[in-house]
């Protein structure tokens, strides 16, 4: 009985003891030292729709080898797209080993946490959630300076501002003009990657040749997928509000020597400088020296400066004066101003030299008079 | 009729003779002067519209009008005035000098028969002008805004070749029938005023010279004078 005792004792204690040992088995301990160190995304933030990559690094913090059977990633609402790491592998003490799952955002905008799931041989499981942010805030864009209104045949220049509102950069950004009718200067600008938070200023020069409607589209990627966003602003023609207003004031028009002398005052008028104005006389007009044509040059606001042009016309009785002058931009422009001409005065050109008739008759009126004195006083 | 006009233009000394021993009456001169009168306005009227062309854009047809009416007036008014009033006028107080006697009106009726020579003279000087003014190109104003350019088209019309002709042949029939009349005028201050030959030849030469050397030097300067031819 002494012998049952102590034998009963020791069963006793193995069976207490078992568990512990189980509790201490070497594989699990070592798959406890695997650990996630990294996470990246691409995009960093999805929008709507988009598809990325998650790349996940394990490093194995132990000094044991770790088997692992599967590597996997799941979620109810993104879509892995890629397959599962099914191939058993092993990571070695002190190793790191990455693990990339295509995913696709299919899902509104919030944060999602797709799970990591890492399947070790005997050793159960890791476990890791990754944070996935799904944002649809377009890049933005700010209509800087524009003109007033455009004019057909005239330049003026477009200022935008393209702002980043989103938390990752978004690269290859490239804004492109387009519009029917209309001439832009560049193109397009390539912006490339534009930084979370941040803005870049593009200036375009604009030549509309009609109304129109001008867009400016900036193309830009989130990670791989394309993106776009555009606004459009009218085109529509009319008169500036601060364009230089050449004014044609105290016109003389004189006939003298077989041509009109037409003579004034251009006014600017305008808040703009006027450069390089040039009159001339258009219409029927037919312009001849010495003033076929006037040079004003520079006219800056509410100044003035005279001018003389020289022409010939038919039978008209008005004469179109072309005022044409270019802004800063170097924009030309075009007025027209009617000028009444008065008749040319009739007649025949006088040749030179007096006539003979009226020769004869201021000797023969002196002959006869000389007589008549000269008969007046013999019978006097 | 015919035979005392002749005398009055080629026997002067007979014709004032036989005036002064008649009643004074100033119907004759007065038509006489009328009729001067009447064409020097009508040779203005038409010099007028040289004028009128020139302002005519500028002020409109009216004042085309009413330069052609202005002109015609002052001529006929400045034919009578000068050539038979104030001539006149002078060759009395010039007479006195010379103690010469004889009623102003005896003095105004002489002085009106001798401008016959300058009534012809103003007809040929008006078919001159008929002949001259179609060809002056005078400059054309559009405003009147600018003094300068008005003097400028006023030179421009006064240099014109064809008018500085007129001027210069108007004036030069102008002188020759006022000799004309001078040599009447002699004869008729001698028998109105009662003056030897010598005395009445001064009497009427010294006026009429002056106021040939200015109209000369005005015809040189391009200025032309209202009334006259």
């Amino acid at each position: 009985m002494r012998g049952v005792v102590p034998a009963l004792c020791v069963a006793v204690a193995l069976v207490l003891l078992m568990p512990a040992a189980a509790a201490q088995d070497p594989g699990a301990d070592a798959a406890a030292q695997v650990t996630v160190t990294s996470i990246s995304l691409e995009p960093g933030i999805f929008f709507e729709g988009d598809t990325g990559i998650i790349t996940i690094e394990i490093t194995n913090n132990g000094f044991e080898s770790v088997a692992i059977r599967r590597a996997t990633m799941y979620d109810a609402d993104i879509s892995v797209l890629s397959s599962s790491y099914d191939t058993t592998t092993t990571i070695g003490a002190g190793n790191s080993m990455q693990f990339s799952f295509t995913v696709k955002a299919d899902v509104p905008p919030g944060i999602y946490y797709p799970k990591f799931s890492l399947d070790f041989r005997n050793a159960g499981y890791l476990r890791y959630p990754v944070q996935i942010r799904v944002e649809n805030d377009p890049l933005e864009i700010s209509i800087l300076d524009k003109p007033d209104t455009f004019g057909a045949g005239r330049k003026d220049r477009v200022d935008i501002l393209i702002g980043n509102p989103r938390d990752n950069p978004a690269s290859g950004v490239v804004v492109h003009v387009s519009g029917e009718g209309i001439d832009a200067t560049p193109s397009s600008y390539f912006i490339g990657t534009l930084n979370a938070d941040r803005s870049q200023r593009v200036s375009f020069n604009i030549t509309p040749e009609k109304p129109s409607v001008l867009e400016f589209r900036v193309d830009y990627k989130n990670g791989v997928n394309p993106h776009a966003t555009s606004v459009t602003i009218p085109v529509g023609f009319g008169v500036s509000k601060t364009e230089a207003n050449p004014l044609l004031s105290n016109i003389l028009v004189e006939y003298q020597d077989r041509k009109y002398v037409l003579t004034g005052d251009i006014y600017n008028a305008g808040l703009e400088v006027a450069n390089s104005v040039v009159l001339t006389a258009g219409g029927g007009a037919v312009p001849v020296d010495p003033y076929q044509s006037y040079v004003v040059g520079s006219l800056e606001p509410d100044d003035f400066s005279s001018f003389e042009l020289t022409f010939t016309a038919g039978n008209i009785t008005t004469v179109p004066v072309v005022v044409s002058y270019r802004d800063v931009d170097g924009n030309p422009f075009e007025k027209t101003y009617p000028v009444s001409i008065p008749a040319q005065t009739s007649g025949s050109a006088k040749e030179p030299g007096i006539a003979l008739p009226i020769i004869g008759v201021v000797i023969a009126s002196a002959a006869v008079i000389g007589g008549a004195i000269w008969y007046s006083w013999k019978k006097k | 009729m015919a035979l005392q006009i002749g005398d009055l233009l080629f026997r002067p000394d007979a014709f004032f003779r036989r005036l002064v021993a008649e009643p004074e009456s100033l119907n004759i001169p007065a038509l006489i002067v009328i009729a001067g009168g009447l064409i020097a306005a009508a040779a203005a009227y038409i010099i007028s519209g040289t004028y009128a062309k020139m302002f005519e854009a500028a002020a409109g047809a009216g004042m085309a009008t009413f330069i052609g009416l202005f002109g015609a007036i002052s001529a006929f008014i400045g034919f009578v005035l000068i050539w038979w009033i104030i001539f006149a006028g002078v060759f009395t107080v010039i007479s006195m000098v010379f103690k010469g006697s004889g009623s102003f009106k005896r003095t105004l009726q002489c002085t009106g028969y001798g401008l016959l020579p300058v009534v012809i003279g103003s007809v040929i000087s008006l078919l001159v002008a008929l002949y001259y003014v179609p060809m002056i190109q005078a400059p054309v104003l559009t405003s009147f805004s600018d003094p300068a350019a008005i003097q400028k088209a006023m030179e421009g019309m006064l240099q014109d070749p064809a008018f500085r002709e007129f001027t210069l042949i108007s004036t030069a029939i102008s002188v020759i029938f006022l000799a004309w009349s001078a040599n009447l005028w002699i004869f008729g201050m001698q028998h109105a005023r009662s003056l030897p030959l010598r005395q009445a030849a001064v009497t009427v030469l010294v006026p009429v010279i002056i106021y040939i050397v200015y109209v000369l030097f005005m015809a040189m300067n391009g200025i032309r004078l209202l009334g006259g031819s």
